[in-house]
């Protein structure tokens, strides 16, 4: 028998219904549960198609799952500039909750990509994950702000989107078009790829000119699986190109649909 | 903020946000404001513009929907027997009944920025509950005018040989064979027969062009140039922001667009206290 799939659910919930989301409930009775924790700035617009596909690929596989918006972000509460590290963990563990008590499943893998992927090992213990999988996330918080930085100052020169160079001052306090605040700034840069409470598979589809340095994870037991073709994170004539990517949605379904069984 | 997250339509398979009014005040004529997909992006919005804006609005006095069509972001198809156009005429109504019966609005204006421009337009041709449309980098075609202000001071200037040279060497890499999604604008009479067909309905019609769009629109008299009679219409605006990018990239430059939104909604639409009404 063919299970009917539930058409995604909009939602607020969290704190005073700040957050947004979807729930996109399993098809029969859900065994499983991801919850699809976001990247941030224009990495969560480019990738919103394939979480979509993804979301979907897992409900039609028996396994629910929530996607969200941090504060901040999407279609969540406050501004850009509100985004905050430590206000996103909070947020991944209010969506941890909120996933489990739509789907009655207590075990929650979580997945996330770039920086969507350090938020959900920053907010492991906290939101009492089973498992995560992380897609190209950030190694190094320095080098990150320092790329931004430089995609940001090549941006406003850019002839490709204007006539005429635009100053410093205008391009100021934003990276790829979302005001960010100097405490987001500061938290950034101290991120580094923490040593995760739980088991952890790296999903490595960064170019090959890129750091590729999963040692510290390998060590704490991560399983690291390339995929390939690279995924053109950090290119600004890519900056407004949808992220897809059909071999993450097939290894993401197959692993947690293995994990399940 | 007080907004609400749907799934509506006549299938169920539209997504969308509603933001209420935050103040004790009923815009004229009941307006509600409907932002519309700007390409592929879904309903946040580039660099999500469409939640700064519609919760602007919101803060104002206007009702306000941001959703996605068929399709696009996280709405669904519809499965229906139905061309695009015919789709996103029905997609646009069942938002608009939606808005209606979470904000007692009946007239509605459309915003859209590119593609959403177009769309606009395409509804504002039929739909009786149009109040109004704000086009952003709409239609516009080439003069004789543009040309003669985009080539002649081109060809003495070192500095757009080299930003000639460095497009072309950039757009040079797409391979011979890819496919080619272009479309082709309709003919420019058809487009003003359009308008003025709205025109003659009472809509009120904001156009703004940003830089992003020098390719093919890059002075106010261009306008006049397209469009002939319909630019000087009273009902019409016009704004040129020519510093600015097709998707509003930086902060300043959504501000400055918000505001001159803002400014033609009030101007037209304006929201009536009703804190102290009976």
């Amino acid at each position: 028998m063919i299970a009917l799939q539930e058409e995604a659910l909009p939602c607020h919930f969290g704190r005073d219904n700040e957050l947004f989301g979807l729930y996109h409930a399993a098809a029969g009775v859900a065994t499983k549960a991801v919850l699809l924790c976001p990247p941030l700035g224009q990495d969560l617009i480019r990738s919103h198609r394939v979480y979509r596909q993804l979301a979907e690929t897992l409900a039609a596989d028996g396994i629910a799952s929530l996607r969200f918006d941090y504060y901040g972000s999407g279609d969540s509460a406050g501004r850009s500039v509100d985004v905050d590290w430590v206000r996103c963990v909070a947020d991944i563990a209010a969506a941890a909750k909120e996933l489990r008590s739509r789907s009655g499943c207590a075990s929650v893998t979580a997945f996330g990509a770039r920086l969507g992927g350090n938020l959900a090992i920053a907010a492991a213990a906290a939101a009492h994950f089973a498992e995560l999988i992380i897609w190209d996330p950030i190694l190094d918080g320095a080098a990150h702000v320092a790329r931004l930085d430089a995609l940001q100052a090549a941006l406003r020169v850019d002839p490709m989107r204007f006539d005429t160079p635009r100053s410093a001052e205008d391009a100021a306090g934003q990276w790829l078009g979302f005001a960010v605040s100097p405490r987001l700034r500061q938290q950034l840069m101290q991120q580094s790829l923490q040593s995760p409470v739980v088991r952890v598979r790296v999903l490595d589809s960064l170019p090959a000119t890129e750091a590729h340095d999963w040692d510290r994870l390998v060590t704490a037991g991560a399983t690291v699986t390339t995929l390939n073709p690279s995924t053109m994170w950090d290119e600004l004539d890519r900056l407004e190109h949808a992220i897809l990517s059909p071999t993450l949605i097939r290894t993401v379904t197959e692993h947690v649909g293995e994990a399940r069984r | 903020m007080k907004e609400h997250a749907f799934r509506f339509g006549r299938a169920r398979h539209l997504v969308g946000v509603a933001g209420l009014p935050t103040t004790s005040t009923t815009p004229s004529d009941n307006v509600g404001v409907i932002v519309l997909n700007a390409g592929l992006v879904h309903r946040i919005g580039p660099f999500r513009m469409n939640v700064e804006l519609t919760r602007r609005l919101n803060a104002v006095g206007y009702p306000t929907l941001r959703f996605d069509l068929s399709t696009l972001g996280d709405s669904g198809a519809s499965a229906e027997s139905q061309s695009r156009p015919q789709q996103i005429c029905a997609d646009v109504g069942d938002a608009m009944t939606l808005l209606h019966e979470q904000a007692g609005c009946r007239r509605f204006v459309l915003v859209g920025l590119c593609s959403g421009a177009e769309n606009a337009h395409t509804v504002a041709c039929t739909e009786a509950r149009m109040a109004g449309a704000i086009f952003l980098d709409g239609y516009a075609y080439r003069t004789l005018g543009f040309m003669l202000r985009h080539y002649l001071p081109r060809l003495f200037n070192p500095g757009s040989w080299r930003s000639f040279l460095t497009r072309h060497a950039r757009t040079d890499v797409e391979p011979e064979d890819s496919p080619d999604f272009r479309h082709e604008y309709p003919h420019r009479s058809a487009i003003r027969a359009d308008l003025s067909g709205m025109l003659d309905r009472g809509l009120k019609l904001s156009f703004i062009y940003s830089g992003g769009v020098s390719r093919y629109f890059n002075h106010r008299r261009q306008f006049r140039e397209c469009f002939g009679r319909v630019a000087t219409h009273p009902s019409v605006s016009l704004s040129v922001l020519e510093d600015v990018d097709h998707t509003y990239t930086l902060d300043r430059d959504r501000g400055r667009l918000f505001d001159i939104i803002e400014a033609w909604l009030l101007r037209n639409f304006p929201v009536i206290d009703t804190s102290t009404s009976a």
